[in-house]
């Protein structure tokens, strides 16, 4: 699949460059999780220093190859791009990506010896590869344990169009090669032994579950989870999904796995089943405008009462809401407009209204009110020595939001070991 | 349709339709082109320099050359060019031409010789073929045709005056100007030189003499012919600034007219030109980036300009700004300090870094609200942060015998 977004030009880049004004103590820097010295690689950009400008994004960020395609701007740096009191923010993330796309790793990394200790990692998503980066950088050895594929939610589960295998495979290789990361492909079942054997460990294993909707006809066959059908279509399977589908949610799982599956067969009918309006879709703008541009469509305003069919899916039975008011955290509340119900044909139902954690993942540990592992202000779990990020402490996140985890955590698992010696 | 603003004036005696002249360059070196930018609207054109037989001229290509950024990228523009390859019998059959399609127009013809005679025969040529005005050059930056191989004629006041006076014997009563050189120890050592040489005026100034740049990945000059490359003359905006200041001392110091040249790039700049001296102004860059057609916008602006200014003729701006024009132990002594303009004030916070690392550190931060604030104690107004400011919301508060004057930020358009 072709990507949708093409690379700035060298001359696109350079004038997009100069229109940055170097802020003082730069808000789009601030605004970033992993604290991208955005002002600084664009001003390398702007002298023709590209070696430079990669060296600047692969000191502050493991995931730079993921994070200048995927990362959503609008939620930050561009957000507060001085520049928008001008005229129009920067196109931080493109000129990003422009520099990662121009340049090759810099792998003349100078790495200590690995003398200050060993840390396992569960899990080799975002957050578990940048902690693991941030502590071999330091001096730490690491292992990393993993169940099932390098890389994480990105790797598995983001559409080729937005994040292209070969850039994914790069990126994680370039991280486990450089930074000489130990990589075991198992599953951890006891985090106790973990933490005897090694000097402390780093849970982020993410969210492996996905929440079931509490109606009838989820059994029929036809009814599948979302991102268990974009990690199969990721991973080069056909999905099996039949010719009218219908997603239910409004998240980017949801535009994700719609646009996904637009992509697989442009043929079929892909519908976005949505119970609140346009307005109040979660997903990112980019991406739902990237799914619209593929031909996805939607029924917005619409409940979702059963699945019908017999041993197939054959539709799904709506009721139509309207909006009314908000509730105590500002969500957009609706109500179903009695005996407005009608049923959408269909012959295949995605569910994607949400994830969670996987309740077997090590329940020794402490949960929130939500279920996920619960951590302090350190990041460590209720067990000394094992410490937890990313989604499965905060839920579902961006992938820069994983990146922060992963070097705090390495900060404090640093710090932890130092003063355990 | 409109009542257009009457731009004429008269020109060492040659009616002008406005202030606006192609200059002795490759847009008046084919006869087409020259005809194509009259009709467009310029005024007049002074016909690339020419010479006699039996000076050669060999020219390199490419020789043109450029620096800038990738927004703008011809700051400052570059040849290696030099005079015209076409004969003086061409040039003369030239200026018959266009003077019969254009009598309303200067039609004006640039010369360069070496010896006396070169240089009379020159005039006397272009006399016969009905020429409005002569221009020499003494100032070519490139080719060595003065009397130093190397070196500009307007380089040696005692030479400059020699050949001025030949070509004023030689032009009688048709007008002489004399292009010279932004480079040199005194301009207005030059401009006395002229003046008692009785010429007519001076062109102010020629290309300045540069080295456009060098690649540093091969160490090749700009530009490069097999890797190797000369100075150039450079053009365009970059050096506006050098032809004000010499068009100015010369005006301050000289009785002699000034046609500007050098660096204007638009209506306003011309005005700036004509403001500290120049009676009227060349352009060559501009046309050579933006096509003749640039005389449009030229014509409007110095109209809406006249308007708003009261003016009546474009001369009423000439020199109009020399007697603000000091030295700068002249200049008072104000209580001068910074004064932001919070309303404006973005918070990009270049003002603070600016001032703090190249300045007086008199502006302080506010790291919560992003704004910036004066140290009035410490802030001596130097001007600074206004240069960095990127939406103008600096000036400077002078005050003086309890008046208070603002001056604000005016670089860029």
């Amino acid at each position: 699949m072709e990507e949708f977004e093409k690379t700035l030009t060298r001359q696109q880049a350079a004038i997009e460059a100069e229109r940055c004004l170097y802020c003082y103590d730069a808000p789009c820097q601030a605004k970033c999780p992993a604290h991208v010295p955005v002002p600084e690689f664009i001003q390398s950009i702007r002298s023709g220093n590209l070696h430079g400008a990669r060296t600047v994004l692969q000191m502050s960020h493991p995931f730079i190859e993921t994070c200048g395609r995927i990362c959503p701007e609008e939620a930050f740096c561009q957000s507060v791009c001085t520049r928008s009191k001008i005229d129009a923010p920067l196109r931080i993330r493109e000129l990003h990506r422009f520099v990662t796309d121009s340049t090759d790793p810099f792998d003349r990394m100078e790495l200590p010896e690995t003398t200050l200790g060993r840390v396992a990692i569960v899990g080799a998503g975002p957050a578990g590869l940048a902690c693991a980066r941030e502590l071999r950088v330091r001096g730490f050895s690491c292992d990393v344990f993993e169940a099932r594929q390098m890389g994480g939610v990105p790797s598995q589960e983001v559409s080729t169009h937005r994040y292209p295998r070969e850039v994914d495979e790069r990126e994680v290789r370039f991280l486990t090669s450089t930074f000489a990361v130990h990589v075991r492909t198992e599953r951890v079942t006891d985090l106790k032994l973990l933490v005897a054997a090694y000097d402390a460990v780093f849970v982020a294993t993410g969210l492996s579950s996905e929440s079931d909707m509490n109606i009838e006809g989820t059994e029929l066959v036809g009814v599948h989870h979302a991102r268990e059908l974009l990690r199969k279509m990721k991973s080069g399977e056909i999905s099996g999904a039949g010719n009218r589908v219908g997603v239910i949610g409004g998240g980017n799982v949801a535009i994700e796995v719609a646009s996904m599956l637009r992509e697989e067969d442009p043929t079929r009918d892909v519908t976005v089943v949505y119970r609140r309006g346009i307005k109040e879709l979660k997903a990112f703008k980019k991406e739902i405008e990237e799914a619209t541009t593929l031909g996805v469509t939607y029924q917005f305003l619409a409940i979702p009462n059963k699945v019908v069919g017999n041993d197939h899916v054959e539709g799904l039975e709506v009721t139509q809401a309207h909006l009314c008011g908000e509730d105590e955290s500002g969500r957009c509340r609706f109500e179903p407009l009695p005996g407005s119900s009608f049923i959408i044909p269909l012959d295949t139902v995605v569910v994607a209204i949400g994830q969670r954690i996987d309740e077997s993942v090590f329940p020794g540990l402490a949960r929130s009110e939500s279920g996920l592992i619960s951590v302090g202000e350190n990041m460590q779990t209720s067990m000394p020595g094992a410490y937890a990020g990313g989604d499965v402490v905060h839920g579902a996140q961006t992938v820069v939001e994983a990146v922060r985890d992963g070097k705090k955590a390495a900060e404090q698992i640093a710090a932890f070991v130092a003063g355990g010696k | 349709m409109y009542r257009e603003h009457d731009l004429s004036y008269d020109f060492l005696g040659i009616h002008l339709e406005n202030p606006f002249i192609l200059s002795a360059a490759p847009p008046t070196d084919e006869l087409d082109m020259a005809i194509d930018g009259l009709k467009a609207g310029w005024a007049g054109v002074v016909l690339k320099t020419t010479s006699v037989e039996s000076n050669p001229v060999n020219l390199k290509y490419p020789m043109m050359s450029s620096f800038g950024t990738a927004a703008h990228k011809l700051w400052g523009l570059g040849n290696i060019d030099l005079i015209s390859q076409y004969h003086i019998d061409e040039i003369c059959e030239r200026v018959t031409t266009l003077k019969r399609m254009f009598p309303t127009k200067m039609i004006a013809a640039s010369i360069m010789g070496s010896q006396k005679e070169d240089w009379q025969s020159l005039v006397w040529q272009l006399k016969k073929a009905g020429v409005d005005l002569v221009e020499c050059s003494f100032s070519c930056p490139q080719g060595s045709m003065g009397e130093a191989p190397g070196r500009m004629l307007a380089q040696s006041v005692e030479a400059t005056e020699k050949v001025a006076r030949w070509v004023k014997e030689a032009a009688r009563d048709t007008p002489v100007l004399i292009k010279i050189t932004p480079q040199v120890t005194d301009i207005v050592e030059v401009a006395r030189a002229l003046k008692r040489a009785g010429v007519d005026g001076v062109t102010a100034s020629n290309s300045v003499p540069a080295l456009i740049g060098v690649d540093v990945e091969t160490l090749e000059p700009r530009p490069s012919l097999f890797g190797e490359g000369a100075y150039s003359g450079m053009t365009g905006m970059a050096i506006k600034p050098l032809t004000l200041r010499t068009i100015a001392e010369i005006a301050r110091n000289v009785d002699i007219t000034v046609s500007g040249n050098g660096g204007a790039y638009s209506w306003s700049d011309a005005v700036e030109l004509m403001a500290v001296g120049a009676s009227n102004v060349q352009f060559c860059t501009l046309p050579m980036h933006h096509g003749f057609g640039t005389i449009r916008d030229l014509k409007s602006g110095l109209a809406d300009y006249l308007d708003r200014k009261g003016c009546a003729s474009p001369l009423d701006i000439v020199g109009k700004a020399l007697k603000n024009i000091k030295g700068q132990e002249e200049l008072v002594a104000p209580c001068s300090h910074s004064d932001i303009d919070l309303d404006k004030c973005i918070g990009c916070g270049n003002c603070f870094r600016a001032c703090s690392d190249g300045a007086h550190r008199a502006i302080l931060w506010d790291a919560e609200k992003r704004q910036p604030s004066v140290d009035a104690e410490k802030c001596p107004g130097c001007g600074q942060c206004m240069q960095v400011c990127p939406v103008n919301a600096i000036r400077m508060k002078e005050e003086l015998d309890g008046k208070v004057h603002y001056f604000e930020f005016k670089g860029t358009r």
